[in-house]
């Protein structure tokens, strides 16, 4: 009964708040942004065009070559334009290539001047061997102009051998499977709803401590816990509504949202014991600000390794971001694992209640800041 | 009702001492002031009691509860109207009392009787964001009424308020009191302590210098005279008399006889006077 009161008295507070609107706002702006401005999938289609400076039987055979050595080619004649005109040219599309061939020098350079894609033109010189003349747009990394110098310094052969030794090692399973949309929602929601709930739980403490409506509270016969548990009663709901404001439209209902609840739960609830022990040891929010600033800095750091899966420290392992970014991931991956975060939660769960019990003492200790 | 036994506290946790061997008894039903200048120790005493601020040194007991241990059950019995008014300002002065009153295990008092017993009436579904700080502090003094308590902790509860509401809140004092209830009263207002208090502690530097009656310290440190305005040939005189040596008692006697009397009075000494001649300090 006291804990229902509580709770309801910091529902009454919550929605007559600023932080409650802000971090139901803060999703609604994400979603608008996931839906209308990022793209299913990225597009990592590389452009570039060509022109056979070759009499039209040899540019054919050349063509004929290059369409029968990879299969899954496919060519067709398009028109582009540049500069208010537009250039006949056929478009050979691979699995991640667009390659347009023109008909003359000008097209090449129009259009490479116009789209800023990088173009060449394939030439025979007098003894009749393959000259190339490359139009790079200057943003070209130096591994690539360092490739082109090679391509051209050794012979074929003893490239293909060397690209043959190569070993390719995946880092992580899966990204085939869910789209790049899709792929950003993990940090998302770990920021948004875990996070939030750090900073929006300090900040309704100070708002007691400048009130002083925590003293009153200490000369009740309701304990601590009950006042400390109901202020993370309500964060976890926040959690939950704006988490799923983003989640469901961008995923629908193909993923069990019974784990992601349980994780949005834990990570929340460990969060937010986290936000009220800073809380414990700070007058007001300006200083504590240090301190939270410092900590929502570190725990951003696991998304560089959710984005760049090359870069992957033990150490950063250890951050609870980390296994609440790859929780989630694995539960949006249509053959996830849900071992992964049912540990991970299980983890949050026995984190928080530390935190919690060691905040409320805390609490018991300092009511008189 | 409130026993405290060898009581010492320190901020820093040195022998920088905000509180210093400090010793005195409540009794049940009594009004017990405690009176001090700004820094005192009135307000560390007052947290220590009601658990806000933990016993490091001494034995204090309260309603029969032992501070070290503190249970909260020991708060159904316990009231506390703080001197810097904190309630929900973005809760209505209702909504406030409403969720306090579930935080007992006792019954309750009507909140909404309670805002009207304060002179708030009317004003139940404002928020109190919107009140004045007299209207927040007689709010803050309704709260701590709540569960009813036998023991009843007031910090300067008339503080800026004005004098027709002030009077009305020591009305309540006055009423609860009769009812038996506790009152430990921590003020630096002399006027409130004498009109309220049974006895009164003066404490100075954490230190307590005096207990004793309002009316005793009055004989013991008062000036024992009286001022008498009379007529005389068409004229007004004021003479003042000594009530203890013979022949101004004489005097006194002839003048009561002889002349008209316009005014007299007696020239007892003030609390705050008395509080200076024995601290040395002025309460301010």
């Amino acid at each position: 009964m006291k804990i229902f009161s509580s709770f309801k008295k910091e529902l009454i507070l919550a929605s007559r708040s600023f932080y409650f609107y802000v971090e139901l706002g803060f999703s609604l702006i994400i979603l608008a942004v996931l839906l209308l401005a990022v793209p299913e999938n990225f597009n990592t289609t590389a452009t570039q065009y060509l022109y056979f400076d070759m009499p039209q039987a040899a540019k054919e055979i050349y063509i004929d070559t290059v369409l029968e050595s990879e299969p899954g080619m496919e060519s067709e004649m398009v028109g582009i334009e540049a500069e208010g005109k537009t250039y006949e040219a056929q478009l050979i599309t691979t699995d991640g290539e667009e390659v347009y061939i023109v008909d003359s020098r000008e097209a090449l350079e129009k259009l490479a001047y116009e789209k800023q894609n990088p173009g060449a033109v394939i030439r025979l010189d007098d003894n009749n061997q393959l000259n190339f003349q490359y139009y790079l747009q200057g943003y070209e990394s130096t591994r690539l102009k360092n490739l082109i110098s090679i391509m051209f310094s050794k012979d074929i052969g003893t490239l293909e051998k060397l690209v043959e030794k190569q070993e390719v090692r995946y880092l992580t399973t899966g990204y085939e499977s869910i789209n790049d949309r899709e792929n950003t929602i993990p940090p998302i929601i770990s920021f948004s709803s875990g996070l939030m709930g750090m900073f929006i739980l300090a900040s309704y403490i100070f708002l007691d401590k400048k009130e002083g409506v925590i003293k009153a509270y200490a000369v009740t016969a309701s304990p601590i816990w009950q006042y400390l548990i109901s202020k993370i009663f309500v964060v976890l709901l926040t959690s939950i509504v704006s988490g799923l404001i983003i989640i469901m439209p961008v995923i629908g209902l193909r993923i069990n949202y019974g784990l992601v609840l349980l994780l949005l739960l834990t990570a929340g609830f460990f969060s937010s014991s986290l936000g009220l022990l800073i809380a414990s040891f700070y007058e007001d929010l300006m200083k504590a600000f240090g301190v939270i600033y410092l900590l929502v800095i570190l725990l951003m750091v696991p998304a560089i390794a959710y984005f760049i899966p090359g870069w992957n420290p033990f150490w950063i392992k250890l951050i609870p971001t980390y296994p609440l970014m790859q929780g989630f991931k694995e539960i949006i991956l249509p053959e996830g694992d849900i071992t992964y975060p049912l540990l991970a939660s299980a983890g949050f769960l026995a984190a928080g209640l530390v935190l919690f019990a060691f905040t409320n003492i805390r609490f018991k200790k300092t009511l008189s800041i | 009702m409130i026993k405290v036994e060898g009581l010492y506290h320190s901020y820093t946790r040195d022998e920088n001492y905000a509180l210093k061997d400090v010793n005195f008894e409540v009794g049940e039903g009594e009004i017990f002031g405690f009176l001090g200048p700004s820094g005192a120790g009135k307000s560390t005493t007052q947290g220590i009691l009601t658990g806000l601020l933990q016993l490091q040194k001494g034995n204090v007991t309260v309603a029969g509860y032992d501070i070290r241990n503190i249970e909260r059950k020991m708060f159904n019995k316990i009231g506390m109207s703080f001197e810097q008014s904190n309630v929900y300002s973005k809760m209505t002065a209702l909504e406030n009392l409403l969720f306090y009153s579930k935080l007992f295990d006792v019954e309750t008092r009507n909140p909404l009787e309670l805002i009207k017993l304060v002179g708030l009436g009317g004003k139940e579904n404002i928020r109190t964001g919107e009140f004045s700080k007299g209207m927040k502090h007689r709010l803050t003094f309704a709260r701590s009424m709540i569960n009813s308590p036998s023991m009843w902790f007031l910090d300067e509860p008339t503080t800026g308020l004005d004098p027709a509401i002030a009077a009305g809140i020591k009305d309540i004092i006055k009423e609860r009191n009769s009812e038996g209830v506790t009152i430990f009263l921590t003020t630096h207002n002399m006027f409130i302590a004498d009109e309220l208090c049974d006895r009164v502690g003066f404490i100075v530097d954490g230190v307590i210098r005096l207990i004793d009656s309002p009316k005793n310290l009055k004989l013991k440190y008062g000036k024992k005279l009286v001022e008498v305005e009379y007529a005389i040939d068409g004229d007004v005189k004021k003479e003042t008399f000594s009530t203890i040596i013979q022949e101004e008692k004489n005097a006194l006697n002839k003048i009561i006889s002889e002349r008209e009397i316009l005014t007299m009075h007696t020239k007892e000494a003030t609390l705050e006077e008395i509080f200076i001649k024995v601290t040395g300090r002025e309460l301010v």
